[in-house]
């Protein structure tokens, strides 16, 4: 095992980490499939509307690549299909079969034995998991887009930790799924030569207890946010061009799709968190898709519900969990206008500047929804420069982009952007740097198709 | 509910919308988010924002300095006292002091406020919080001689050319401060170099009323030994009791600021550290060389340190970080030429007795060359991605 070092990132304490102790809710009445997850889609629907569904039957493709299928998590019909601003899909919801015996009826697809892996065509394998829906799970940089089949990847991260610091547990998430791990290692070296797993230092020791996981992993990252994501790793990791365009999976993806070919059946079990600086609650076991509202139970004041307060989007409550997302943060809103807020002395003031009293203390901090203050322009003060984990500088490259200077904003290194979210976190001034950067990336992607 | 609370939304109809005074509300938003910090929530990723902004920010500038501040308003009336041949205590010091310095600061920040109102107003948009910082560094830099009318102007100057031309704060090049104070120093020059650093010297005669530069050894003396029989000891230097501008004349002082806002990280350590290692540099060459031991040339590096406004200028002109470089060696650079051109300015140029305020001027200008360079170069170390 191999350090990476990392030293820039998010270091300040938080409060409401989940209790590692599990519980499992019953099956909601609704689940869905949504498409705001999925970086770049441009879906194309397969069914209407009332239409009766199986679970693992496909809802819809991607226009880009017609083989690459969303399939549905369960059995019942198709109860409503939502759509957003100018006709973009949200999700499709499915409402589940209430009849218990047939509950659950699966497609059977072909599986695929332990020891067959090696000899099978790598095409085949790709196209089982193309038609199973379970192909998405590789995500290819530099945009994080679902991989393109036809690239041979230079390496394939394998992230054990999900996008949030308060993301499920892997000892939690892989529990007795050991032999189903090590079978999607041998499926990941069918791609690609070199195969990293990374895991935070602190979950090292509780890995012990899965039979032997612990050993497969290559590379230890520290533990404070987003020293595992798979972009900072990436970025710590190369040395070539070519690995830009390497692969990353998460370690309950990497099981998901193991599963899916050992049984011939798509996996419908998720693990997930619901967090609050308030609260300590279990990790939730449900069912992928499972509507927001089921997991946060009812919420009268006016938090915000996230997938991941750095890196997530905000969702409605009346909305499902999608396909990448396995956290809910419910953040405060603390819409008190302080009284000379601006020179308090913040004992208790989450910051990663050293004007609080609070960087002194390491007692765990909350951290609300709101901007402590209003948007100012950039005085280049290097906050963001100095919290940025791949070493970009903020601050320049968004005065290229707001230049059009696409050109200077890729040399800076645009590309190496893992979207963590710091630099706008840190920012004194405001600035929705983190918008802009994703803007530039996606504008960038756009400008290739 | 706080009284204060209940004023600001009871007319806070007259300053929105239709209300009557609209086109106030920059003066209305300033006045309440000053009292009532504002912090609405957060419409894009990431959902969690630090706590620090830019009121606090340069609020802490502001604190810094507080003890420049203070140590300027007692050492103009101790200053005076001197030259009127009374000791007074610290109090009456102080007291009268302040009835120098006070509308000084005080004629400062209104006439920039107005302007920065004016443009707001003008511009339609917020009110930025880096004048507080200028509205207080400007007075500091001046003697506390100067005619009233002369610090309007020159305020004018530092904010509407220094600064709004650009587009505000954040936008500018050039220190606004110190564009202010060149442009007295340059327009009016009979009230701001000679004998002009101490209140009220026309009480009696024969007080000079020079600063330390000013000082030239008599043929065939020392320039250290000169200094010490003018009263401006090493010692004096350091603490800060001779004559100068407002904010300038203690080392002492300078150093507490610079502490603070080392410690808290609001100024960049690279351009004060870089700074005081260039002017060290530089003076040890100029005192190696032989001859002019009656000139500053041979002053040494702590007579350059502690005299004039190098330690005021590169611990709170220096560091604002609008017109310095935003990468780190481009500071170390910035830093350090700015302390190399300030005992270059004082030793070599005749015509200016004080370098500092040139000296980051000038470097102000090729800060954005430095910061070119620097991104250029990491950025060819990079990994390609494209």
């Amino acid at each position: 095992m191999e350090n990476i070092n990392v030293s820039k990132g998010f270091k300040v304490a938080l409060t409401g980490m989940p209790d590692l102790s599990v519980i499992q809710i019953p099956d909601p009445e609704t689940i869905a499939v949504s498409a705001l997850d999925i970086p770049y889609i441009r879906p194309k629907l397969l069914v209407k509307k009332n239409d009766p569904v199986k679970t693992g039957t496909p809802l819809f493709c991607d226009k880009r690549n017609k083989c690459i299928q969303y399939v549905s998590p369960g059995t019942g019909i198709v109860k409503q299909i939502v759509f957003g601003q100018r006709r973009r899909l949200i999700e499709v919801v499915i409402a589940l079969n209430k009849n218990r015996d047939e509950k659950d009826n699966f497609i059977q697809f072909e599986t695929l034995s332990s020891d067959d892996v090696n000899t099978v065509p790598r095409s085949n394998i790709t196209k089982r998991l193309q038609e199973g829906g379970l192909w998405q799970c590789f995500r290819e940089f530099p945009s994080k887009d679902t991989a393109d089949e036809n690239h041979e990847p230079p390496m394939i991260i394998v992230s054990l930790n999900g996008n949030d610091p308060f993301s499920p547990y892997p000892q939690v998430v892989l529990e007795n799924e050991t032999a189903f791990f090590e079978f999607g290692i041998k499926i990941l070296k069918q791609f690609s030569n070199r195969i990293v797993i990374t895991s935070r230092q602190d979950n090292l020791s509780s890995l012990n207890r899965l039979n032997g996981l612990k050993e497969h992993i290559t590379h230890i990252v520290p533990d404070f946010y987003p020293a595992w994501d798979p972009g900072v790793v990436l970025y710590k990791l190369k040395r070539t061009r070519k690995e830009n365009r390497s692969w990353c999976i998460s370690a309950e993806h990497l099981v998901l799709m193991a599963k899916f070919l050992l049984t011939g059946r798509y996996p419908v079990k998720r693990v997930v968190t619901v967090t609050r600086s308030t609260d300590k609650k279990p990790h939730i076991i449900t069912r992928q898709g499972a509507p927001v509202k089921n997991l946060v139970g009812s919420l009268d004041d006016n938090s915000l519900i996230t997938t991941g307060r750095f890196n997530g989007r905000s969702v409605d409550p009346k909305s499902h969990m999608g396909f990448f997302e396995s956290t809910l943060t419910i953040i405060n809103n603390n819409q008190e206008e302080e009284f000379f807020g601006f020179i308090q002395p913040g004992l208790t003031k989450p910051t990663a500047s050293k004007t609080f009293l609070s960087c002194l203390t390491q007692t765990p901090k909350n951290l609300d929804c709101n901007t402590h203050g209003e948007e100012r322009a950039c005085i280049n003060c290097g906050y963001c420069v100095n919290i940025c984990p791949v070493d970009l500088m903020p601050s320049f490259i968004i005065k290229a982009l707001l230049s059009d200077d696409i050109e200077d904003a890729l040399n800076y290194g645009l590309l190496d952007c893992c979207r963590c979210g710091l630099c706008s976190y840190a920012c004194p001034s405001k600035i929705e740097l983190t918008k802009l950067l994703s803007h530039g990336i996606d504008a960038h992607y756009k400008d290739r198709e | 509910m706080n009284p204060l609370k209940k004023l600001v939304n009871s007319s806070e109809k007259y300053f929105t919308g239709s209300g009557k005074f609209n086109r106030l509300k920059p003066l209305f938003d300033a006045t309440k988010t000053f009292f009532f910090f504002p912090s609405p929530k957060t419409k894009h990723t990431p959902f969690v924002r630090d706590s620090l902004d830019l009121k606090r920010f340069m609020s802490f500038v502001l604190i810094s300095l507080l003890p420049v501040l203070i140590f300027g308003i007692y050492n103009t009336g101790f200053q005076a006292g001197l030259a009127r041949g009374e000791s007074y205590t610290f109090f009456q010091a102080f007291w009268l002091g302040s009835r120098y310095v006070l509308p000084i600061i005080i004629v400062s920040y209104t006439v920039g406020f107005l302007w920065e109102i004016l443009f707001a107003v003008i511009r339609k948009h917020k009110i930025s919080e880096g004048f507080l910082v200028t509205g207080l560094l400007f007075p500091l830099t001046l003697p506390a001689t100067i005619p009233l009318w002369q610090v309007a102007v020159g305020i004018s100057f530092g904010v509407v050319i220094g600064k709004e031309v650009f587009g505000g704060t954040g936008r500018n090049f050039l220190n606004p401060a110190l564009t202010g104070r060149a442009f007295l120093f340059f327009s009016y020059p009979v009230s701001m170099s000679g004998d002009v650093w101490v209140a009220a010297k026309s009480a009696v005669d024969g007080v000079s009323g020079a600063t330390a530069l000013s000082v030239l050894a008599p043929e065939g003396e020392k320039i250290t030994s000169a200094l010490s029989d003018s009263g401006f000891s090493l010692s004096n230097l350091f603490l800060g009791f001779v004559p100068g501008s407002i904010g300038e004349t203690s080392a002492l002082c300078c150093i507490l600021g610079a502490l603070f806002l080392i410690i808290t990280k609001i100024a960049n350590f690279r351009i004060i550290i870089g700074g005081i290692a260039g002017l060290i540099v530089t003076s040890l060459i100029f005192y190696l060389i032989p001859g002019g031991s009656d000139s500053w040339m041979n002053a040494g590096p702590l007579f350059h340190l502690c005299a004039g406004g190098f330690l005021f200028g590169i611990s709170f002109m220096a560091t604002d970080p609008v017109s310095a470089p935003g990468t780190n060696p481009g500071r170390w650079i910035f830093g350090f030429l700015i302390g190399f051109l300030t005992i270059t300015i004082r030793v070599a140029n005749p015509a200016f007795v004080e370098g500092t305020m040139l000296a980051i001027l000038f470097m102000n200008v090729f800060a954005p060359m430095l910061d070119h360079i620097v991104v250029k170069y990491t950025a060819s170390k990079r990994i390609p991605n494209v």
